[in-house]
């Protein structure tokens, strides 16, 4: 018994060290390739600055923009017990980009306001959520994701009717915005993005426990002892911010908390203590390849990253689905 | 005393190739004389007849657009062909116009019927235009039925330089019948940007960025009508080779490009140049300048004048 749990800790840290390898070999290939190709044993001073100042602060942008959703969507996912949850799907994401394009449209003069107003947009449709979701009966899942659907609704007309009104300039900047674009992001919102990656990462991994017996059923893991008000608050709050964050630097990145964990899950089972770290490596590694695919295709013009995640993570997740 | 006979003098006509085929041409001649000496009995209200006799003429598709001969009701569905309409003096021929065509002043008076991208077809129809201008060829692709069913020509525009903005212009003369003032305008045109070329023409030709928008960025290619813009004033545009009219760049290309000097559409999300350009050439030496976007984005008579500023800028040694 003993040893069989030694022998099944030794095989998660396996499979881990193995995606961390998968992930540095991502970064490294997607540091690489470029539109401008670098001489790296010889970098004269502008060369540096494309690969110090742009090539890489971009990549690393992508891996904490991959970890951030595909964490939120393996928790979200676990806590809803519903394969389907993802923070598109809940209203999060699209209360972000409501955020983000009001502080677009009246503050687009100061960067800050983006990232506080995609916070503030996310944290709102979480909280609508939450409050239409809870009845007098309690809540239940179904509630919870009816009112998701009615939120994430409601506010992709009010984005389709604010495009509509802007005019032509900003509309284009913005239709690119909504599809995922990891090049506009300024360093500080770099900075943002990857400590609340890995400050999400470590919060929600501490709810694993919490998340595995919830999969039984709300009853049975109160009945083990799980506060379970408790870590649905802190499961929806972080991955809230984990998205919000996300959405205002990247945009829209669609799929990645949908399809990844999915996978692991195919993979490596359903336990949250692997799941949530091993979404977090393959998140990343998948957003990195994307975004190299979405800057390299047609260089030096450049694609949306989100529908390159879209095209790589539907036949991916089709073909894993057949074969199970 | 309104003439009895007109309407029969009307069907006279519309039958004349008709008998041309069955009767000689004695006959032809009697009719006609018989016919004149009609017209002439009533010739006060001649001009009443509504007597419509059709012309082709040949847009930048090379479609034959069939048209009368006199056009008095016309729809513009851009800013620049507004201005277009206006230059050779047609203007009052406009019935109707886009949300955002705001130049000349009279232009803002008519009818607005929807923007460039997804005009009002129910209020260009029930203006009745004999015409409509449009700038491409998609704006009304779902509609060509409907106004191929009302007698309604579509003429598209698809100027790739400044040699298509005097080639609109033409055509608009022949459109609309103002043949010499259009040719009149272009003359004068020419004469403008001829006299911008011979003041740079010893001047060494400066790498240009043109930055339509900040974030995400966005430049001018190749196919744009602004590469020849940038090209008379002065100047080559780094971005010359990417085949499409306005590209998103990679910033990492765009660094690489390093400018002498960056063209800012002036709008109110691109009013400095993106970050990628503090350390080039363009910034070293401030050869930074905005031009007003409605001057540099319609492909109208104002494009010389964007091209006079721009060369000044680019070459303030030569305008001294």
């Amino acid at each position: 018994m003993i040893a069989e749990k030694i022998n099944l800790k030794s095989k998660y840290q396996r499979y881990l060290v193995a995606l961390l390898g998968v992930l540095i070999l991502a970064i490294t290939t997607a540091i690489f390739l470029g539109s401008e190709s670098l001489l790296f044993t010889n970098l004269n001073e502008q060369q540096s600055v494309i690969l110090f100042e742009i090539r890489i602060p971009r990549v690393l942008l992508a891996v904490s923009i991959g970890a951030s959703l595909a964490v939120a969507g393996a928790a979200l996912q676990a806590l809803l017990r519903n394969p389907l949850a993802e923070p598109y799907l809940l209203g999060v994401s699209n209360g972000a980009a409501l955020g983000t394009m009001l502080a677009f449209v009246f503050f687009s003069q100061f960067e800050i306001a983006r990232p506080v107003f995609a916070i503030i947009g996310a944290g709102l449709a979480t909280f609508i959520v939450w409050q239409i979701a809870n009845s007098r009966a309690g809540m239940n899942t179904e509630r919870l994701v009816l009112a998701g659907v009615i939120v994430t609704t409601l506010l992709s007309s009010v984005l389709i009717l604010l495009t509509s009104l802007l005019d032509a300039t900003r509309l284009r900047s913005f239709t690119f915005w909504l599809l995922g674009d990891l090049s506009q992001a300024s360093p500080t919102a770099f900075y943002v993005v990857f400590a609340t990656a890995i400050f999400g990462t470590i919060i929600l991994l501490s709810q694993a426990k919490a998340l595995n017996l919830m999969m039984l059923g709300e009853r049975d893991a109160a009945d083990f002892g799980v506060e379970v008000k408790k870590t649905r608050l802190i499961v929806f709050t972080t991955a809230s911010f984990l998205v919000g964050i996300s959405v205002a630097s990247g945009g829209s990145v669609g799929f990645v908390g949908l399809v990844v964990p999915h996978i692991i899950r195919l993979i490596l089972g359903s336990d949250n203590r692997i799941v949530i770290p091993a979404s977090c490596l393959f998140g990343a590694a998948f957003v990195v390849l994307a975004d190299t695919v979405s800057r390299t295709a047609i260089s030096p013009r450049e694609l949306p990253v989100g529908a390159i995640t879209a095209l790589i993570g539907c036949p991916l997740f089709i073909y894993l689905l057949k074969k199970s | 005393m309104p003439c009895l006979f007109s309407p029969f003098v009307f069907l006279a006509k519309k039958a004349r190739l008709f008998i041309l085929k069955i009767v000689n041409k004695k006959t032809i001649f009697f009719i006609f004389i018989v016919a004149i000496s009609q017209l002439l009995s009533c010739k006060n209200t001649l001009s009443i007849a509504p007597i419509t006799t059709f012309r082709d003429v040949t847009d930048d598709l090379n479609r034959r657009v069939k048209l009368p001969n006199k056009v008095e009701r016309a729809i513009s569905l851009a800013p620049n062909l507004t201005e277009n309409v206006f230059a050779i003096d047609a203007g009052n021929t406009l019935i109707g116009v886009t949300e955002y065509c705001d130049f000349p002043e009279d232009a803002k008076k008519i009818q607005k019927i929807g923007d460039t991208i997804k005009p009002n077809i129910e209020n260009i129809i029930a203006l009745k235009p004999q015409i409509i201008l449009v700038s491409t060829a998609s704006q009304l692709e779902n509609f060509t039925k409907q106004l191929d069913e009302n007698n309604i020509a579509v003429f598209v525009t698809d100027p790739k330089d400044l040699e298509g903005v005097y080639r609109n212009l033409i055509q608009f003369g022949e459109i609309f019948g103002k043949t010499e003032k259009a040719s009149e305008i272009v003359a004068s045109l020419r004469k403008r940007v001829a006299e911008v070329e011979l003041k740079i023409n010893t001047t060494k030709d400066l790498k240009v960025f043109v930055q339509i928008s900040r974030e995400p960025l966005f430049s001018i290619g190749k196919t744009s009508f602004l590469n020849d813009v940038i090209k008379r004033a002065g100047g080559i545009s780094v971005t010359d080779s990417i085949n499409e009219p306005f590209p998103k760049l990679s910033k990492e290309t765009a660094l690489a490009s390093n400018p002498e000097a960056i063209i800012l559409s002036e709008s109110p999300n691109n009013i400095e140049p993106n970050d990628v350009f503090k350390d080039s050439n363009a910034s070293k030496n401030k050869r930074i300048f905005k031009v007003n976007a409605d001057i540099f984005s319609r492909p109208g008579p104002r494009l010389v004048e964007a091209i006079e500023i721009i060369a000044k800028n680019l070459h303030p040694e030569s305008f001294q």
